[in-house]
């Protein structure tokens, strides 16, 4: 709006000058031609004026050779036509004169005067018609009474001319002199004129160019504004467009719109052609109103920022690879308004792409963040060399299971082995955790078999039934590893390598004792003997025997102290654990003194888990009775929690047991005590009976 | 003289000179009683007189016409008939009305909406009285 303001100023300027040097120019020239047509005058007027002033002289002479003419007694007839023509021309060129107007007006009069006293001399003598003279024998030729007549006119015109002639001719002097005078005025005004005229032409041209570099500089100037403009709008990040009353793009717009949009041919196009491919027909819709609402005066500024409803726009679009990516685009609508009301809706574009999804991440990392430190309190209260092992035998089961989701199969049958051999993994994994108060990962675990346990459920199995499990699997993985990773760098220094391996799970062991003691509310102490001297092979199978038997006995074994008080029991109640050498073979005897097993009990719930029938069950011995525990789906407490119930346990131990050629025995007195004595082939013999 | 009277007779505020400022006439349109209330206590004009208010978009139409409010207050969401078709009546009937949306609803496109249809601000529920105050202020100005 300034820049058209100066420029209209500067317009009408270079017209008010150019008008005026034009004006000034031909003042000067008009003038010039005038007085050039003046000088014309008073030349051919000085040309007439100059024959005048020598005609009185050449009366004076002519009247003189007339005169001797008459004396000599000669022919004077050519000397009077001679003085006739010249008087005759004269009175013609004053007569002109007068006409003209050559002469000075007083000048004109007293040359007039003068002359006029000439022709009552004159008039006579050149009125003579006839012969002079009388020519006799005698006297030879004398004048004759005419010729006397006329000898004394000349006489009287000679004198009166030799008297009068020098004034007239004084007089026509000087009128020629003023004629001079004038006419060199008029030619010096003319070369001032002249001069006057090229001094204005000069300073026209000047003026234009000074104009022409002033503009120059300015077209300079703008282009390199607009090269500037140009500028800013490629590299400006931000989409920047103009909407004019038709909502439509102007012809200028930021270069960022091309990669925002996919498209180049903007300028012209509708803003709804704009997003009519991008949005929803109902958000297209509402951002037309919008748009049109915002030319109105009703609405301002701040309101309209406020319902804005493109906002954050989600679109979607090709992405050029043959897949579609969805962008966040946040459009900013701005009001140009001039003095006749709104003239452009300035419309500015951002992909918020990034800080969407950064605001969506930080959400996630903050959930995450709350479950790290949740983990890491677990972590900070776990012994560091417990920690590492539980991480090892993490990985290793968790990979076991890997295993089994990729185990081809293709039948029902074949994709129903597969959720239980996962369900013992898991579950004993989840033992693991639960006993060193890993919380978050055993809620994982138990996420996880409540996944595998939806598999179970199903009528009929495919390989689709196991996604989630595979996606959910995938995830704990992640988890250890970053768990793992916290680990180091809360200088958990794992030192297993230092700690022997049996002092690493009697640890475990206590660890779990203790937290199932808080949760149950019982009270016992575990003893434990020649873990140290697991062979290494062993070593995993026996952790989950323990584990799950140290579970069993606190939960299901162990009565409550106020229980035990009433069967004149110690409050306190042992478990012990010991692995020996006996003989060639291991043995580990796992006691506690709690309620026993009764088989009736057992039984019962068999029955009741459809695991046998009426009839089995009463025709089934002791034996027979204490074998149901480790059966698949057996469990003793009802519902399922972290810790007991999910009836996998024993048998997970049972087939770990039998896969490395040992064996479980039971022997239980109902009231006072349970034990298990779990014997393992020596190692060597363990290797083949694990291969026959 | 006896335009005084006519004046006292039919008891209507003396229009002109005789008041400093004209009242400006304020109707509430809100299904919430408790909202009502609300606006009314809070708003804080001297020169705003709330002449009447309704609990839904009939009974709002029926008090416009016989009171002639300056100033609407309108909620959308209203049994019978809803907010957004209530403003383009009261316009169709009154363009210079001038009305405030107080909604809960604060999606963009309700707001378009209403805008286009002729409300001139919007407010969102819940609302504080400042907020209440610049609002109607920002259409009373």
């Amino acid at each position: 709006m300034t820049v058209t303001g100066v420029e209209r100023r500067r317009d009408v300027i270079t017209v008010a000058i150019g008008t005026a040097l034009a004006v000034l120019m031909g003042v000067v020239l008009a003038a010039g031609i005038r007085q050039a047509t003046r000088l014309h005058a008073e030349i051919a007027a000085l040309q007439t004026a100059s024959s005048l002033q020598n005609y009185p002289e050449d009366i004076a002479r002519e009247l003189d050779t007339l005169r001797e003419r008459l004396e000599i007694r000669a022919y004077s007839g050519r000397a009077l036509a001679d003085l006739r023509a010249t008087v005759s021309r004269f009175d013609a060129s004053l007569r002109a004169t007068t006409a003209g107007d050559v002469l000075d007006a007083a000048d004109l009069a007293r040359t007039q005067r003068l002359w006029h006293q000439y022709d009552p001399v004159l008039a006579p003598v050149l009125a003579f018609h006839g012969q002079p003279y009388a020519d006799s024998d005698t006297s030879g030729s004398t004048l004759s009474r005419e010729g006397r007549a006329h000898f004394a006119q000349v006489k009287r015109a000679q004198l009166f001319a030799a008297v009068h002639a020098k004034a007239l001719q004084d007089h026509l002097v000087l009128g020629v002199r003023r004629l001079q005078a004038s006419a060199s005025a008029a030619a010096a005004q003319l070369r001032a004129l002249l001069l006057a005229g090229v001094l204005a032409a000069l300073v026209l041209a000047a003026a234009a160019a000074y104009l022409q570099i002033t503009r120059a500089r300015d077209q300079r100037a703008a282009r390199e504004a607009e090269e500037r403009t140009r500028d800013i709008l490629k590299t400006v990040r931000e989409g920047f467009f103009l909407l004019d009353r038709d909502n439509r793009i102007g012809s200028v717009w930021s270069e960022a719109l091309t990669r925002m949009f996919n498209r180049g041919d903007f300028a012209g196009l509708s803003f709804e052609d704009l997003l009519r491919d991008l949005v929803p027909a109902t958000t297209l819709a509402t951002a037309v109103k919008y748009v049109n609402l915002l030319w109105g005066d009703r609405a301002h500024e701040n309101l309209m920022k406020s319902i804005n409803p493109l906002g954050q726009l989600e679109v979607t679009a090709e992405d050029g690879r043959g897949g579609t990516e969805t962008r966040y685009l946040q459009f900013d609508f701005h009001r140009v308004v001039g003095p006749k009301g709104v003239r452009h809706v300035l419309c500015a574009v951002g992909d918020v792409t990034s800080s969407v999804l950064l605001a969506r991440e930080l959400q996630e990392s903050q959930q995450s963040a709350n479950a790290q430190l949740d983990m890491m309190v677990g972590m900070m209260r776990t012994d560091p060399v417990q920690l590492a092992s539980f991480l090892d035998s993490a990985d290793a089961g968790l990979k076991h299971v890997n295993a089994i989701l990729k185990e081809p199969a293709r039948t029902d049958t074949e994709f129903r082995r597969k959720p239980g051999s996962i369900m013992r993994e898991l579950h004993s994994l989840k033992g693991e955790a639960a006993a060193l108060d890993l919380q978050s990962i055993a809620d994982r675990l138990h996420a996880l078999e409540d996944l595998v346990g939806n598999c179970q459920a199903k009528a009929t199995l495919s390989g689709d039934d196991f996604l989630p499990v595979v996606v959910k699997l995938d995830e704990l993985l992640a988890y250890l590893r970053g768990v793992r990773e916290m680990a180091s760098r809360i200088s958990v220094s794992p030192q297993s390598e230092a700690v022997p391996a049996g002092d690493v799970l009697a640890a475990t062991l206590q660890t779990m004792a203790a937290q199932l003691a808080r949760d149950h509310a019982k009270r016992f102490t575990l003893n434990t003997a020649g873990l140290g001297g697991v062979p290494p092979q062993y070593a995993r199978t026996l952790k989950d025997c323990l584990i799950q038997l140290v579970r069993n006995a606190a939960v299901h074994g162990i009565e409550a102290p106020e229980v035990r008080s009433r069967c004149a029991k110690s409050d306190v109640g042992r478990v012990s654990a010991e692995f020996r050498a006996a003989g060639a073979n291991y043995e580990l005897i796992f006691e506690d003194d709690g309620a026993g097993i009764a088989p009736e009990a057992l039984k019962e719930t068999a029955l009741r888990r459809n695991l046998i029938t009426a009839a089995e069950a009463s025709s089934m011995d002791m034996r027979g009775a204490m074998a149901l525990m480790f059966r698949p789906g057996f469990s003793t407490a009802d519902g399922a929690s972290r810790d007991a119930g999910r009836g996998v346990g024993m048998d997970v131990i049972a087939r770990n047991v039998y896969a490395l050629g040992g064996r479980i025995g039971v022997s239980t007195n109902p009231g006072k005590f349970t034990r298990f004595k779990i014997t393992l082939p020596a190692v060597e013999a363990a290797g083949s009976s694990a291969v026959a | 003289m006896w335009g005084a009277s006519a004046n006292k007779g039919r008891g209507a505020p003396p229009a002109g000179a005789a008041a400093p400022r004209a009242p400006i006439k304020m109707l509430i349109v809100d299904d919430s009683n408790i909202v009502r209330r609300r606006i009314e206590r809070s708003q804080q004009f001297d020169n705003l007189v709330v002449i009447g208010s309704a609990a839904n978009g009939v009974e709002a139409l029926e008090i416009f016409a016989k009171t002639d409010p300056d100033v609407v207050t309108m909620d959308l969401t209203m049994p019978m008939m809803d907010g957004i078709e209530c403003i383009g009546r009261m316009v169709a009937k009154r363009p210079s009305v001038r009305i405030l949306v107080i909604s809960a609803l604060a999606d963009k496109a309700t707001a378009v909406e209403a805008m286009e249809r002729g409300a001139n601000g919007f407010l969102n529920k819940p609302f504080t009285d400042r907020q209440l105050n610049e609002a109607i202020e920002e259409l009373i100005r």
